[in-house]
């Protein structure tokens, strides 16, 4: 492992933000409704010097009212499901472990549904419902997973999937039985969506939920390295573990809750931009985690911008995408782990 | 009820309108109250209309104002010209880029097809999104009469209203004295699914002289075939643009265990109707009254004499044509 310099760290992460920013001009100048880049250049300049009223309404709305917060959403979504899913491979040492492959999207979708059809008009008890869904189920598929009191990778990762496949059916029963009418549709809780703006009163709370669980994840970062080598190591390394890994589960868990409640059950992010980055620098958490936070902002907003795009003006959804891209990838590290 | 809305919006909305040409943000508004029970500022006159669904789509038509709509779902098929306008995408997830590419002053939408999510993101934008909500073939017919209203051809609303209204009485009076016929109303083979008693489409059932077999409190049940050959419907009805193939499925389904148990299906009982029955749009009624021509064609056959003019002709051979014929020419002669 290459030593960790402050100076690598910020190369990278600048390096990685100058990724982003050029993917999402790219994000905002794509759509159904062609915009050229002389006019996106423009209304950004006019924007950039506080003119934003001299807009055409028109490239006003679709700009900077529909393509921006959808962009933004598909940011805090994807950096939220990275860092979790960075967050339970250190803590279940299975680097396999992802929220929706585990059925914790699933568990978090469910939350989100039975608080909608208890209480439809609370908007903030939804992510937390989600948050509960979440923790409630990778405590189940933690036990399910083991095997002679040890966790055992195969079996967590069964445990994971038919706990998934559970829920579904679960989530299937209710939008069957109960009258669906005012909820969103099946799709949205199973392959995610990120048609739907997030609530004004909600944005600034899922930033700041980012930040705080995300920066209690990363507090733990020189712990998560030392407990890949093992617990009993870690904890011999003087790791107070039970600590570090109840800070990552709560911290985890409520990361996908969070994400899932507005935009459903993306999957294989967690997956993918933690795979991704531990491929190009490394798998030292202290960059590991800012550096999946912006690589899954990086593939969401890829991944949305071709489900707005290839078949427009019908939009697919962006679980979909990931998906597509992701459970080859999932495969792919199996069988190379079995190997 | 027609009456007291209408009335409310025209009172509403005579104080605000003025001078329809221009375009600035004093825009006249009309205030109405949707049928999903919001508050929404339509801007008048509503030059630029937006449909997110089928059904809404056909009856802006029929209402003549389809030379003010720019925008449709990629499933608005009817009247087939309609699928020249431009497209939005489907109706649960309409391209909103597209829908405000378009500058609609109104956006309709129904409770049965479109999200709450897509009306509240319209809201957001500042565009004006009406939703509809039928239950019942009445609730089509005040429906109707309430989004003419909104987008300015209210009396064409009413005539249209009272002329539908007019035919389902006709019915009534035809088929008055006939016990219900029990029927499978057969959305999907395989799977089986029907309608429960909350839709519309119970409701055109028992306008048309028939009523479902199946009661059940979800709106598309899925049933078990076990179900059907208990209940022992008399005959089954199809809804489809495409009768030919509707028999063919059905020679199909007289070969199928389970079904060929049914009566209905040995002895051929079955009715194929427009695909319009599935649409809460105006041309429900001529599905209605197709269906009660097939499920009780003596009431129709005996004392043609007794018809009034203009009502019995309707419905018989093909909605689509009729509708072509009479409703659309007064549509593009009131548009001009």
């Amino acid at each position: 492992m290459r030593p960790l310099t402050l100076r690598r760290l910020l190369w990278i992460c600048g390096t990685l933000s100058l990724v982003l920013l050029a993917v999402v001009v790219a994000a905002l100048k794509l759509g159904a409704v062609p915009i050229s880049v002389s006019d996106l250049v423009l209304s950004l300049g006019r924007v950039a010097i506080g003119r934003s009223d001299q807009l055409p309404s028109e490239y006003r709305l679709i700009v900077f009212e529909l393509r921006l917060p959808r962009i933004l959403l598909g940011i805090l979504v994807g950096a939220a499901l990275s860092v979790s899913g960075a967050g339970f491979q250190a803590l279940l040492r299975n680097p396999l472990a992802d929220p929706y492959v585990l059925g914790v999207s699933s568990g978090a979708a469910l939350g989100a549904i039975l608080s909608l059809i208890a209480s439809p008009h609370l908007p903030l008890l939804t992510p937390v419902a989600a948050f509960a869904g979440a923790a409630l189920t990778i405590a189940a598929v933690y036990f399910l997973g083991r095997r002679k009191g040890q966790l055992d990778g195969g079996t967590l990762l069964l445990a994971g999937i038919i706990t998934a496949s559970f829920l579904s059916a679960v989530i299937m029963f209710l939008m069957t039985t109960l009258s669906s009418r005012d909820y969103r549709g099946m799709a949205f809780w199973q392959m995610g969506d990120l048609s739907t703006p997030l609530a004004e009163g909600l944005r600034w709370v899922f930033v700041l939920v980012l930040i705080v669980a995300g920066g209690a994840i990363y507090t733990t970062a020189a712990d998560l390295n030392l407990l890949l080598t093992g617990e009993r190591e870690a904890m011999h390394l003087g790791v107070h573990v039970t600590r570090v890994k109840l800070v990552v589960y709560l911290a985890a868990s409520i990361l996908t809750g969070m994400a899932v409640s507005v935009s459903g059950a993306i999957g294989y992010v967690g997956l993918l931009a933690p795979h991704l980055m531990r491929m190009l620098f490394g798998s030292d958490y202290r960059l590991l985690i800012p550096t999946s936070a912006l690589g899954g902002a990086i593939i969401v907003v890829l991944a949305d911008t071709l489900a707005r795009t290839i078949v427009a003006p019908t939009e697919l959804p962006v679980g979909a995408m990931t998906a597509m891209v992701g459970a080859p990838v999932f495969i792919y590290l199996l069988r190379r782990g079995l190997q | 009820m027609t009456l007291l809305a209408a009335g409310q919006a025209r009172a509403q909305g005579a104080a605000s309108r003025r001078d329809p040409g221009t375009d600035l943000p004093a825009t006249p508004k009309l205030e109405v109250t949707d049928e999903a029970g919001r508050r929404v500022n339509v801007p008048q006159p509503v030059r630029r209309i937006v449909s997110l669904a089928p059904s809404l789509t056909e009856t802006v038509y029929a209402l003549g104002a389809q030379e003010r709509l720019v925008g449709v779902t990629d499933y608005c098929d009817y009247p087939p010209e309609a699928q020249m306008k431009p497209k939005v995408g489907g109706t649960i997830n309409p391209n909103l880029e597209q829908v405000v590419a378009l500058r609609p002053d109104l956006v309709l939408a129904t409770r049965a097809l479109n999200r709450r999510e897509t009306v509240e993101a319209l809201e957001h934008l500042g565009i004006a999104a009406y939703a509809t909500d039928p239950r019942s073939v009445e609730g089509v017919l005040v429906s109707t009469a309430r989004l003419a209203e909104v987008i300015g051809a209210g009396e064409r609303g009413e005539a249209l209203a009272a002329n539908l209204r007019a035919r389902l009485a006709e019915l009534k009076r035809l088929l008055s004295g006939r016990p219900a016929r029990r029927v499978l109303f057969v959305v999907w083979s395989d799977p089986l699914v029907s309608i429960g008693r909350g839709t519309f489409l119970a409701d055109a059932l028992r306008w048309a002289g028939a009523e479902s077999v199946v009661d059940s409190s979800q709106d598309w049940p899925r049933l078990a075939l076990e179900e059907v050959v208990h209940l022992q419907p008399e005959y089954l009805v199809f809804a489809s643009s495409h009768s030919e193939e509707v028999e063919r499925d059905f020679e199909a389904l007289r070969e199928r265990p389970g079904w060929r148990s049914l009566e209905a299906v040995r002895q051929r009982r079955m009715a194929v109707i427009s695909d319009a029955v599935n649409r809460p749009s105006p041309r429900l009624v001529d599905a209605i009254e197709q269906l009660a021509r097939q499920l009780h064609p003596d009431a129709f056959e005996t004392k043609p004499e007794n018809r009034s003019p203009g009502v019995g002709t309707r419905g018989g051979t093909g909605p689509d044509e009729e509708f072509e014929s009479d409703e659309r020419e007064e549509a593009c002669a009131c548009a001009r």
